[in-house]
């Protein structure tokens, strides 16, 4: 079977779902049942212990196969990350997290500083640590040698819709990557996420691109089909691309084999 | 006198832009349907299908300005208190009924009755029952923001109410708010002292509404190159009948005021727009989805008001939306959005940007 590891658990479900956004608590559980998803990430902000109507964590473990994945995501510094982390393992009892450090809270581009120290603290206290950075090849690295059970870069900025315009550094990190690499962030289309997992991401995680689509449980279904179809086309292997034409009757026949 | 900044005189290629969206009657005069439009989708993209829900709650009326337009300037001779620290705690426990997890405290301009020391132990005693705590009140130095961050204080609304200096010296009739420009300052020092989040706004109705929103959008740009963590939201108070019965002189009606909001969403993407209870229902459930992304909810303008909401008292102004909490929710869900309460962690309180400390390495326990 095709199974990716995080730390010591195995996932067949390469979809990882993000839980914000959506019009309403069912909506969203809906959208994560079609997904199919395994892995789904929740925000500690949206954990509401005193108020059931507010609360994303309860409704989300209540469903059956799903492993939740808290995150530190309001955070803006590494202090506050670890804070956050300590809580939300108190309160889910998971051993992920997923360290999202964002100190300007327009844009929400992750801090590479505050996420590495944060990311080398947790590891150490014994937690999955799933970093969410830019597609920086040498911080993912960084991150790989504290102990993280994953890196996960971005296609583009958060909620921007503009897919996979950090490629070429995607190419770098999973080439190199001792650990599962899996985009975050950026991904607007099925297409999109078909086109990561054919570049040899162990998995994808969108929130976005379904809680925004005009049928967000019909989009989760439409991605969980695209993931697989991109990690079957990646396992397959695709021909290799050339500018010219190949002629399928070489050119240069006529020179025989001998030197 | 001190000059006006640079920054908010100069113009630029960013505020051009949002002229042209303001200018309803020019030749490149944009469709408020084509507006709308896109301000929908930028929304939709950035903030999705949820709305940010608080609730302020008056801490005093004691006040030293005279400001023209207030229910609460100093020479009305509406009857003044503060709420002491048992009232404080019984309205914060009946927001927290309500479902309330995210509170604005408001006072007046600084007096002896409700200055600094005053404000600091209230917004202590609110950091224990809510997630979030914000100040909307008079303006501080630099060490007394510090000082209310460290109480758990993330975030300050201050708005300009104009930026047209004239207009806002002959308005603002006597008092420690008379100061323009130490007024105008006031975001960059929150924010030096640690605020995580600013809200600006103009007054809707006091001076000439384009170049108000022009110099406000300025307001914005400028703080957020100059303090790059800042959370950066604008709100768009309109003026409501108040005690003293002012008369805005450059009254703002609903189709400028939505022109104005969809402008500012296109023109600052990922910035939160705020709509409070001054506005109408219909208004407000019309703008949800289209731009605006946090509202109050089952608002007082009174001080206190939750625990005893009977208690007739004229407020600061009059509020338009008096829908209860359950049935506003309701409205937004009809309308497809979340209404959320929490959406804050205690965890992320505490001064902005200061960096790892020593002692939350030292205190890593290895898991169990």
């Amino acid at each position: 079977m095709d199974v990716y590891h995080l730390g010591p658990q195995a996932f067949s479900s390469r979809l990882i779902l993000g839980t914000g956004k959506f019009s309403s608590a069912s909506v969203m559980l809906e959208a994560v049942k079609a997904s199919g998803a395994e892995l789904v990430t929740v925000a500690l902000r949206r954990f509401n212990r005193e108020q059931a109507g507010d609360d994303l964590f309860g409704p989300l473990s209540a469903i059956k196969g799903i492993t939740l994945m808290p995150n530190t995501s309001g955070a803006s510094t590494a202090a506050e990350a670890v804070r956050a982390a300590r809580i939300a393992r108190e309160l889910s009892g998971s051993p992920f997290i997923k360290v999202e450090i964002h100190p300007n809270p327009q844009h929400l581009m992750p801090d590479p500083i505050e996420t590495y120290e944060a990311s080398r603290i947790l590891a150490k206290e014994g937690f999955l640590v799933m970093p969410y950075i830019a597609a920086d090849p040498v911080l993912a690295k960084r991150l790989e040698d504290v102990g993280c059970a994953s890196v996960m870069p971005l296609g583009s900025a958060i909620g921007s819709g503009q897919g996979l315009g950090t490629a070429d550094m995607l190419g770098i990190i999973i080439r190199e990557s001792g650990i599962p690499v899996i985009v975050d962030a950026g991904l607007r289309s099925p297409s999109e996420a078909a086109a990561a997992m054919e570049m040899g991401c162990a998995a994808v995680l969108v929130n976005s691109a379904v809680a925004a689509a005009g049928n967000p449980v019909e989009m989760a279904a439409a991605f969980a089909g695209a993931v697989i179809a991109g990690r079957k086309a990646f396992h397959a292997g695709l021909m290799p691309q050339s500018r010219t034409a190949v002629a399928t009757s070489p050119l240069t026949g006529f020179l025989g084999t001998n030197a | 006198m001190k000059a006006s900044p640079e920054w908010l005189t100069a113009g630029d290629r960013d505020s051009e832009a949002l002229a042209a969206m303001l200018a309803p009657c020019s030749a490149e005069a944009l469709e408020l349907e084509t507006l709308a439009a896109e301000s929908r989708a930028i929304t939709l993209r950035r903030f999705g299908r949820t709305m940010s829900l608080y609730a302020p709650l008056y801490l005093s009326n004691y006040c030293s300005s005279g400001c023209e337009y207030c229910g609460f300037a100093s020479d009305r001779t509406t009857l003044r208190r503060r709420l002491e620290p048992d009232e404080l705690d019984r309205e914060l426990l009946a927001m927290k009924r309500l479902g309330i997890s995210d509170v604005l405290l408001l006072t007046g301009e600084r007096t002896g009755q409700a200055g600094f020391d005053y404000l600091q132990r209230s917004v202590e005693r609110a950091a224990r029952h809510m997630q979030r705590v914000t100040v909307e009140t008079f303006p501080m130095s630099v060490a007394e923001y510090r000082a209310l961050a460290d109480c758990g204080c993330t975030g300050v609304t201050i708005y300009q109410e104009t930026y047209d200096r004239g207009r806002y010296e002959a308005i603002h009739r006597w008092g420690p708010k008379k100061d323009f420009v130490q007024r105008l300052e006031t975001p960059a020092r929150a924010l030096e002292g640690g605020m995580k989040t600013v809200g600006l706004g103009v007054l809707l109705g006091l001076a000439e509404p384009v170049a108000d929103a022009l110099s406000l959008y300025r307001h914005v740009r400028h703080l957020g190159r100059t303090w790059w963590r800042a959370g950066l939201s604008v709100s768009f108070p309109r003026i409501r009948p108040q005690t003293g019965g002012y008369q805005p002189p450059f009254p703002v009606g609903d189709r400028f005021l939505a022109r104005m909001i969809f402008a500012f969403r296109i023109a600052l993407p990922d910035v939160d727009l705020v709509l409070s209870t001054r506005e109408s229902a219909a208004f407000r459930d019309g703008m949800a989805g289209l731009a605006i992304t946090r509202m109050s909810i089952a608002s007082r303008t009174t001080v206190g008001g939750y625990d005893e909401p009977d208690r007739a008292e004229p407020g600061q102004f009059d509020i338009s939306d008096d829908r209860s909490a359950e049935a506003f929710c309701a409205a937004l869900r009809a309308r497809n959005i979340e209404p959320v309460f929490k959406n804050w962690e205690p965890a992320y309180n505490g001064p902005s940007g200061v960096s790892l400390q020593d002692d939350v390495v030292s205190e890593a326990h290895p898991c169990p």
